[in-house]
């Protein structure tokens, strides 16, 4: 059974249409990278799994349970990660995540949670008063609570510092050992390509492509980059490595000569320039995602 | 049981709001002033024949005011403004019904604004019957019953109000026109409907207006709340007792407290159950 199941959605906000028509699975134990620029329709999609937001067609399924027919039943398997630094009010940090485990009817340690997410020492003090970095700490350590099935986080990273970025991704590897599927929306994406096994990308309220991310990479067509610094380029070099197997393009700029190849033309162009002349430095670089993500987002990210 | 989950956090949560404790301190303060004042001066106030009983009535003239206006300050945004802000995706991603965050709002809020309103009570009644040297337990037990239900009453026709909208604009709007309309205006509007059913034209003694606008004057959830009170102090009577029909009895302030406190919760909740957040 998937643990996320959306099917044929379609969402209209009045005269516009946030979702149309889409289809997402991912299944259970998964962690899923959802990305898409800003207004792409990832918070609507995860609206519609909380019932937050009812679709206009089509249907959404949590683990075979229909998200609005069911919704108290789904959410007593997720904990959710909301977009944006809010609090639920005036309480303690403390009070939250004992606000959440009670709702969850979950047996559990506030604090060890708080520790989890890095509040240690400061679970008395007034959620209102933390910055913002820190209600989103508090929000994950909700989420957590009750050890959920399924984690959903909306944008998790967006407030954090450094610091708590790899805490979160920390996080995200632990939930996902013990079994939880994590469905992680970003716009940001290193942060999915860091922990994601699949990554969605979701472009003007449709999948624009599921794949994993060395699949996305193979898609993206030029797989990678090679950089070699000389002292001098000849000029007949470009020649010699355009027509080498497996490059797909070659320029140079000052006197550093930039191919685009695959992987496996890497060495023969680095051997051909070694041939020719002085190397001063050599680098190479995987296709990046970036470029792939702007491909199928058209530059909107 | 998710209901009392979100009223216990919604009492904590309004507990620690200022606004409420410093009208709350008016209030009780007058409370106190009003029955030492009904106690001191009875040959103003009573015609000499200050009681226990006269007393209640005396007090529950102010809570009428004090409870609805402040109903409207703590509760106008409970659901709007937490829609508007995004708060309520938080309570609601837990394994929250959005009917239990309705009730735990209205008892979470009407618990709150009972506090003041027991105090203010408790020491009115105090202060007056020893002024007096009576005391009236049967009546001072009706007025606290009758009033905690005219808070419980009133904050639900707020937070209902407030949850037929998503925006703290329209909710404001929505809940200090009810408080105009109902605490304000209804007076003239009973006039017009008297002056209109006349054939454009008053009843020239207060005897010859027809008794069902005693139904009519019984709509705003103050007047009724004054009503209800008769019904359980039976040695005064009201104007119900002036009414020869089925409706002519004071019992009918119950059943429209009854009617404020379920009806716009009920619509309020059937808007806020369907809408998109």
């Amino acid at each position: 059974m998937a643990a996320i199941d959306v099917s044929g959605v379609i969402k209209q906000f009045g005269d516009v249409t946030a979702l149309q028509n889409l289809d997402l699975t991912v299944e259970e134990g998964e962690v899923f990278g959802f990305l898409g620029p800003n207004g792409a329709g990832k918070s609507t999609t995860i609206d519609i799994l909380l019932d937050h937001v009812r679709p206009t067609a089509g249907s959404a399924r949590v683990f075979g349970m229909d998200a609005h027919d069911q919704t108290v039943a789904v959410r007593e398997l997720t904990g959710v990660l909301p977009e944006g630094y809010g609090t639920l009010g005036q309480m303690k940090g403390r009070t939250h995540v004992e606000f959440a485990l009670e709702a969850k009817g979950a047996r559990g340690d506030p604090d060890a949670l708080l520790d989890r997410v890095g509040l240690d020492g400061v679970g008395h003090r007034q959620a209102t008063d933390y910055s913002k970095g820190m209600k989103q700490r508090l929000m994950l350590a909700m989420a957590l609570a009750g050890e959920p099935d399924l984690l959903i986080l909306d944008e998790p990273t967006t407030g954090l510092d450094p610091n708590g970025a790899r805490t979160m991704r920390k996080i995200v590897q632990e939930e996902a050992d013990r079994g939880a599927t994590v469905f992680f929306s970003s716009h940001i994406l290193e942060q999915v390509e860091a922990v994601c096994d699949r990554v969605g990308i979701l472009n003007q309220g449709h999948l624009a492509a599921v794949d994993t991310i060395d699949g996305l990479r193979e898609a993206a067509g030029a797989t990678g980059q090679v950089r070699v610094t000389m002292e001098v380029v000849p000029e007949e070099l470009v020649g010699t490595i355009e027509g080498l197997d497996g490059v797909t393009s070659v320029s140079i700029a000052d006197s550093t000569l930039t191919a685009g190849c695959e992987n496996r033309a890497k060495g023969e162009i680095v051997h051909r320039c070694y041939q020719s002349g002085t190397i001063e430095n050599v680098e190479t670089s995987e296709a990046s995602l970036e470029d792939l993500f702007v491909s199928y987002t058209g530059g909107g990210a | 049981m998710s209901w009392l989950a979100v009223a216990k956090k919604d009492f904590k949560d309004s507990l620690r709001a200022r606004t409420i404790w410093a009208i709350s301190a008016v209030f009780i303060l007058l409370s106190v002033v009003i029955a030492y004042i009904y106690g001191s001066f009875p040959e103003e106030m009573a015609n000499g024949a200050a009681t226990g009983e006269g007393l209640v009535f005396f007090l529950a003239s102010n809570i009428t005011l004090f409870v609805s206006l402040t109903a409207l300050v703590i509760a106008y945004k409970s659901v709007a403004g937490e829609r508007e802000s995004g708060s309520l995706k938080i309570l609601l991603s837990l394994p929250h019904t959005r009917r239990d965050v309705l009730i735990g709002k209205i008892v979470g809020r009407a618990s709150v604004l009972a506090i003041p309103v027991v105090i203010a009570l408790a020491i009115g009644g105090a202060v007056g019957s020893a002024l007096i040297g009576d005391v009236a337990v049967q009546a001072l037990a009706a007025l606290l019953a009758v009033s905690l239900f005219f808070t419980f009453a009133y904050v639900s026709v707020i937070v209902g109000l407030s949850a037929m909208t998503g925006s703290t604009t329209r909710a404001s709007i929505l809940t200090i026109g009810f408080f105009v309309l109902f605490e304000f205006l209804w007076g003239i509007i009973s006039i017009g409907i008297v002056f209109v059913s006349n054939g454009f034209n008053l009843p020239q003694e207060a005897a010859a207006y027809p008794d069902w606008i005693f139904v009519v004057n019984q709509v705003p959830p103050s007047g009724a709340y004054t009503t209800f009170l008769y019904a359980l102090v039976p040695s005064r009577t009201g104007s119900a007792a002036e009414i020869d029909a089925f409706y002519g009895t004071p019992w009918i302030g119950a059943v429209v407290l009854l009617f404020w406190l379920v009806v716009p919760a009920v619509i309020g909740y059937w808007r806020f159950s369907k809408a998109d957040l």
